[in-house]
């Protein structure tokens, strides 16, 4: 063993720094992205008791469904359960194209995913907590939204679908 | 020079690890085939009814067997025979080993009774309020605490070689071993914690509910380690071994390679988040910082790649390999254990370029839970951990066994078959990814499967036979080797590359434990520590269980 | 040449493995840019 400083072949130090830089350039280009053009991923929106948020009169999850809160913006409020079925609640939602629509989900058993085709909405459905996220729809079209997290057997039927109206 | 000898018991013991790897994977890799095959429409589910209740049953067995007990198993026994034939000594008490070993085995068979009974059909990250039977909880807990004292027992053997060897650097195949089993000691309190607090009480009815999102913040604890605790011993096998075995090539920089050792000690467990970018409960702030830190732990991975590929090309140029890339045709690619390993490392470029873009924060959002993820993961666990221990194991078991490797031309072939065959399955799993297809879903049956994802789902079953036929062959060879009656003239040798650089070059400081030790647990609590604290504060245990299988 | 007091990996110049690693990054950059594309071009979500 040696007391001297540790020796690199100048090859070798030369692919650490350029490694270096490159990771660096990944995160500034993920930085912009998140920061840049509000490409955000979930952040903690509010906690809720998976046992009553689906019958509690005062939860929007008992009464699941689009709420229009000001012209071309709505609040989706969705409900994602195993039981009785697999299913989401609700199971389609319309929307004229150019709405900005916020979903709020939420699970009153076990854990879903829920993900909208073609869309940055992908995100993890959670007993006891609510996942948010905001989408803007431009194009026309149909897009379905998936469970992508094993929540039983029905998990590969579970899904709905955005009508977005031109 | 004759090498170090190990007893007959000490290469019993290893054998003992070997051979229950050996069986889960079997088992385990049955039900590979039969996913890939529902994918594409060939459903055979229904034939094995008998035995196998669902397609979820199946999924729960593959993920288990493959990814935590023929890894594990692998690993413990690899481990054990580094820290002995590098430091030149027996185990300091092989009996605390043994235990070890046995509770491990206790444990597995303790989960797989309710597996097999369709009362832990949960798949293998169990997240709750999916609720098994306490029996699967108690099992993985027995495996983990196995492995906890087996690796107690490397450290012993560890601190009486270095009592009796003050100034000597540490061995590397020793010390890149002890390194992998203290990293798994460290990260392993997640899993430990989220079973022993929440799962275990709740599945024995001592509690009511658990609270999911903290359970999940426990399991990635451990999760993302997990991954290195199964690439680390891959990477000591191509740092220190295949150079030799490729051509008589010596190990690039010795002290490169401890440090990324080092670094992986320090960086792997305090990232965990990066598993949980799209979770609700976790601030996007922190999400972020571990995102930083899973850049970072990709350096020593760049280095890892420099160094092996150095060394190969070393080995190559002694075999006379001349040109820019003409060299890798003259490593030893006819000996089957090479030929696995260096296939496994090249598929692991591609395994390295999916996770950067999983772990790339909000890039995350294109990819998190879809077909990308396995079609990744049998990138990395599944080719480059496993194929690199099959390639192991075809010098291993004729080492421990003493009988010559059945047809080695075979094992060559078996390799190569996996390649074939993992690269038609898994691209095609990252396209269909791409395309939005979900993972964990019997896709052969959903019915929102587009037109387009048809040839994919096809190529997916055409990769998933090819890994069946090479899978096969992997067992024919280890069963006909250890059944054989042929027998090696002299002991096999250990395959151990030399240092290019002169050991005494390597610095002190890369073999003291005590500063990267403080340094990792600084940096989890550093990074762990608010979120965690916050989480337990507000702990809500309002999930009872659920059995939807 | 005198003989070096210590034996060192300065002589061997790895140019394969430079060539290698050159590769290796052209495709990370272009898989990585591929994906986060579709990204950016799928917009904002807050
Ligand atoms: C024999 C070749 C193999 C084939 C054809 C195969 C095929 C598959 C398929 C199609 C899936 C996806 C299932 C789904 O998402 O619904 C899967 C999942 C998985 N495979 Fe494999 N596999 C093979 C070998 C392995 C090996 C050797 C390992 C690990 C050492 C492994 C580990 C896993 C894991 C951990 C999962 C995830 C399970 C889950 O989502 O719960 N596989 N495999
Ligand atoms: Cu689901
Ligand atoms: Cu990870």
């Amino acid at each position: 063993m040696s007391a001297q400083p540790m020796h690199i072949h100048p090859y070798e130090r030369n692919w650490m720094v350029f490694s270096a830089v490159m990771l660096v350039l990944f995160a500034t280009a993920v930085s912009v992205a998140a920061f840049g053009m509000g490409i955000q991923v979930p952040a903690p929106e509010q906690r809720v008791d998976p046992r009553i948020v689906a019958t509690d009169p005062n939860s929007p999850w008992s009464n699941p469904g689009l709420r229009e809160v000001s012209p071309g913006k709505y609040d989706a409020y969705i409900l994602a359960h195993a039981i009785p079925v697999w299913e989401y609640l609700p199971k389609e939602i319309t929307v004229p194209a150019g709405s900005s629509v916020s979903f709020y989900v939420t699970s009153s058993d076990v854990q879903h995913g829920f993900k909208i085709q073609d869309t940055n909405a992908n995100f993890m459905v959670i007993p006891g907590q609510v996942s948010k996220l905001t989408i803007k729809f431009n194009k026309p079209g149909t897009y379905n939204y998936i469970c992508t997290e094993y929540c039983g057997s029905g998990h590969g039927i579970m899904y709905g679908a955005i009508i977005v109206t031109p | 020079m004759k090498q170090y000898q190990l007893s007959t018991g000490e290469k019993k013991f290893i054998g003992s690890h070997l051979l229950v790897a050996i069986l889960a994977l079997s088992v385990g890799s049955l039900f590979g085939p039969l996913q890939a095959f529902e994918h594409a429409g060939w459903d055979i589910y229904p034939y094995i009814k008998p035995l196998i209740k669902s397609y979820y049953q199946g999924l729960t067995v593959h993920g288990v067997l493959n990814a935590l007990v023929w890894t594990t198993f692998f690993i413990m026994g690899f481990l054990t025979f580094n820290v002995m034939f590098g430091l030149k000594r027996p185990l300091k008490n092989p009996t605390l080993n043994k235990v070890g070993f046995w509770l491990m085995v206790v444990g597995v068979v303790a989960a797989a009774i309710p597996i097999l009974a369709n009362q832990a059909t949960v798949l293998f990250t169990f997240y709750p309020p999916l609720k098994a039977n306490w029996a699967f909880y108690l099992g993985l807990t027995l495996v983990v605490v196995g492995s906890w004292v087996e690796g107690w027992g490397l450290f012993m053997t560890y601190f009486a070689w270095r009592k009796e060897n003050p100034k000597e650097l540490t061995p590397f195949i020793a010390f890149a071993s002890l390194v992998t089993a203290l990293l798994w000691q460290i990260c392993t309190i997640g899993v430990a914690t989220e079973i022993l607090t929440m799962l275990l009480p709740w599945s024995l009815g001592l509690i009511a509910g658990v609270d999911p999102q903290l359970a999940r913040t426990y399991f990635w604890f451990t999760g993302h380690p997990l991954v290195y605790f199964w690439i680390l011993p891959a990477y000591i096998s191509w740092y220190a071994m295949l150079p030799k075995q490729a051509g008589n090539g010596k190990m690039f920089s010795d002290s490169l390679a401890r440090l990324s050792f080092w670094i992986f000690l320090v960086l792997s467990t305090p990232l965990g988040f990066h598993h949980q970018y799209v979770d609700p409960g976790i601030p996007p702030v922190w999400k972020f910082i571990h995102s930083m830190l899973t850049f970072s732990v990709f350096f020593p991975s760049m280095m890892t790649a420099f160094t092996v590929i150095a060394s190969l090309e070393h080995a190559g140029r002694k075999n006379g390999g001349k040109g820019t890339f003409a060299w890798i045709g003259k490593l030893n690619w006819s000996d089957p254990s090479v030929a696995a390993q260096l296939l496994a490392g090249i598929l692991f470029f591609f395994g390295g370029i999916g996770g950067l873009a999983n772990a790339s924060y909000n890039v995350n959002l294109v990819l998190h839970n879809t077909a990308f993820i396995p079609g990744h993961f049998h990138l990395t666990v599944a080719t480059a951990v496993t194929l690199s221990f099959m390639g192991i194991s075809y010098w291993l078991l004729p080492y421990l066994t003493g009988k010559k490797l059945w047809m080695p031309k075979l094992a060559v072939a078996q390799a190569w078959i996996w390649f074939v065959g993992m690269i038609i399955f898994s691209n095609a799993m990252h396209v269909l990814g791409l395309l939005g297809a979900p993972r964990r879903v019997p896709l052969g049956l959903a019915p929102y499967v587009p037109p387009e994802w048809n040839s994919r789902l096809f190529q997916v079953g055409v990769g998933g036979a090819i890994l069946f036929v090479s899978g096969a062959c992997y067992l024919t060879v280890m069963l006909m080797t250890a059944l054989s009656k042929e027998t090696v003239k002299e002991e096999v040798e250990v395959p151990v590359a030399e240092s290019m650089q002169d050991l005494a070059l390597t610095p002190v400081w890369l073999d003291r434990w005590a500063p990267w030790i403080y340094g990792a647990l600084a940096l989890i609590v550093l990074v762990y520590g608010p979120v965690l604290f916050d989480l337990i504060k507000n702990i809500a245990l309002t999930s009872p269980g659920f059995r939807v299988w | 040449m005198a003989k070096k007091e210590h034996e060192n990996n300065d002589e061997f110049r790895p140019n394969g493995t430079i060539a290698i690693l050159v590769v290796f990054v052209i495709t990370t950059l272009l898989i990585w840019g591929t994906i986060y594309m579709i990204l950016i071009s799928r917009g904002s979500t807050i």
